[in-house]
């Protein structure tokens, strides 16, 4: 009777001991409510993709930060402690070393004052070099709390974005401060711009405007050259033509046409907008920048998906700088001419976007 | 025959200096004692986990032998963003931008959101109510800053030998640290 009553006890502790999960490999045994998964929103209807990349450029730099395009379509990548410059459809021109890290940068056009000129944003200030690469200005610093994020040039002056002081400086092309653009200002019911984390883009238009995002409040904010708030557009939310997460997007181009290119991060999306901010339709979704699907929940600061900065060429076509592979990755429409991917995008959105996303400051505008 | 008994003969000059040998044995003895107590503490180690390894799977909820699992969410608020749509806060799409159960994320409600000026927010982590299952951490970390992330909290960690969250941990993000440096705080501050 004690002999069977020993074996049973060891049989039990035997079935305990196996039964115990001791290395965690079952998983939490949570329930459903403690998962968190991005994989219903990440998904995008395949026929709002319009476009298919048709190319790729790869970069020296171990670290890319920023791309932009100067004339005759040269793309410019900032990165490490340099840039470099290609030509279509992908030859290296140069590369010029400079003393800090640039974040951002553009190219001055032909009509402005010093054609060709490249304007760095470094941490706290602004380089100036030449088309060779050497070095003939840096305004002043901003101090230690400025972050540069983006650099836009007009034909008489250079508006340089500041997300850690959260304002806009508008600069004459010698570095002369001559105003500042998004102050807060609770009495006129300006809340500013919302920036939780590093990333404050902005682009000029065709129309004479200066279009700057505005990340946590999930939305593109046009201002005359004056700092006067214009007109808005841009809801946040997790469906496809809205901005997700906490503050998107983070990365804003210009189409030729006037249409504007958005980069999110998050969810990895390069979607389209016309000019007045109906959703048209998706560059690039979650499946082609981030193939790998658990970097998009991934917590680990090393592990986490980079950011994707954005830039047009004169012939529509979308360039994605893509830190992971080291590359300037090139997509174009896949339905031929950009008007008549946007017919098809304008036709798609209707049906999948009923909400209206624009707004303005003028009165009763429902605000 | 009988032997004489007789006792050896302790002057002044001997006792003394018995007493003496005494005095500075037990003095050593003291002193080695106090120098290995110190060196002791100084060397105790204690679990902590790692946020640069921590993939928030939710095992430290359930594999704690506590109850409630030692380990908890932590807020570092340098790095938070405040936002108003806080990822950590908010489930994917909430209804609306308030404190309703049914736009929470956290299944325990165990964060509180205060308004500090327009439109900016203060989150901060209940711990009574934490479980630390990670979930906010996750949230967080896929839109923002990263600036929540999960600690074993000492008031109440029993600091097992063996501790079967670490066993379970599949990224070892489990480390023995300092017991005089006990957490792994995260400092960053928004720079980019």
């Amino acid at each position: 009777m004690i002999v069977l009553a020993v074996i049973a006890a060891i049989v039990v502790a035997a079935m305990v001991v196996l039964h115990r999960d001791m290395s965690g490999r079952r998983g939490s045994g949570l329930p459903e409510t403690f998962d968190y998964s991005l994989a219903e929103v990440k998904r995008i209807d395949p026929a709002l993709i319009h476009y298919r990349q048709t190319g790729e450029i790869a970069v020296d730099f171990q670290e890319l930060r920023a791309v932009c395009v100067g004339t005759g379509d040269r793309i410019y990548v900032a990165g490490d402690k340099g840039v470099e410059v290609f030509e279509p459809p992908g030859t290296k021109l140069q590369q010029f070393p400079l003393d800090g890290e640039p974040r951002c940068l553009a190219v001055a056009g032909g009509d402005h004052a010093f054609p060709g000129r490249v304007y760095l944003g470094m941490k706290s200030r602004v380089e100036v070099v030449d088309a060779a690469g050497k070095r003939v200005a840096a305004w002043e610093d901003l101090g230690p709390k400025a972050i540069l994020t983006s650099i836009a040039v007009a034909d008489h002056d250079v508006f340089v974005a500041d997300a850690g002081n959260r304002i806009v400086l508008r600069y004459d092309p010698d570095g002369k401060l001559v105003g500042r653009i998004g102050q807060r200002d609770p009495d006129k019911q300006l809340r500013g711009f919302v920036i939780p984390s590093p990333y404050f883009d902005l682009a000029l238009t065709a129309d004479g405007l200066l279009r700057v995002v505005n990340p946590g409040s999930h939305r593109i904010e046009a201002f005359t050259m004056d700092g006067h708030l214009e007109t808005w557009w841009g809801q946040p939310g997790e469906a496809v033509e809205r901005f997700c997460g906490c503050c998107n997007p983070t990365h804003l181009a210009v189409l030729p046409d006037g249409r504007f290119v958005t980069s999110e991060k998050g969810i990895p999306r390069v979607k389209i907008y016309s000019a007045d901010g109906q959703f048209l339709g998706v560059v690039a979704g979650p499946d082609t920048l981030a193939p790998n699907e658990t970097i998009l929940e991934e917590t680990r600061p090393d592990h986490r998906l980079p950011v994707f900065d954005i830039a047009a060429d004169s012939r529509g076509r979308v360039l994605v700088l893509d830190p992971l592979v080291r590359k300037v990755r090139i997509f174009e429409s896949a339905q031929g001419s950009g008007s008549a991917m946007g017919r098809a995008g304008q036709q798609a959105a209707s049906s999948a976007s009923p909400v209206n996303l624009q707004g303005s400051n003028r009165p009763n505008s429902g605000e | 025959m009988a032997e004489s008994q007789t006792s050896p003969v302790i002057d002044r000059r001997s006792f003394v200096a018995d007493g003496l040998r005494v005095v500075g044995a037990v003095g050593l003895a003291g002193f080695a004692g106090f120098l290995a107590g110190r060196r002791g503490a100084a060397g105790e180690m204690v679990w902590q986990i790692d946020p640069g390894k921590c993939i928030a799977c939710g095992n430290c909820a359930t594999h704690c032998v506590l109850d409630e699992s030692a380990v908890k969410c932590v807020h570092s608020f340098p790095m938070c963003g405040y936002c108003e749509l806080c990822t950590g806060y908010f489930e994917p799409n909430p209804i609306a931008l308030d404190t309703g159960a049914e736009n929470q994320l956290c299944p325990t409600g165990a964060i509180q959101r205060q308004l500090i000026e327009e439109p900016y927010h203060e989150y901060t982590i209940v711990e009574s109510l934490c479980i630390g299952c990670g979930k906010c951490v996750k949230g967080c970390s896929a839109f923002g800053n990263g600036s929540l992330y999960l600690q074993v909290r000492h008031d109440r960690c029993k600091n097992c030998n063996e501790c079967q969250i670490a066993v379970a941990c599949p990224s070892n993000a489990f480390v023995r640290v300092p017991a005089s440096h006990p957490y792994l705080l995260k400092h960053r501050k928004l720079s980019g």
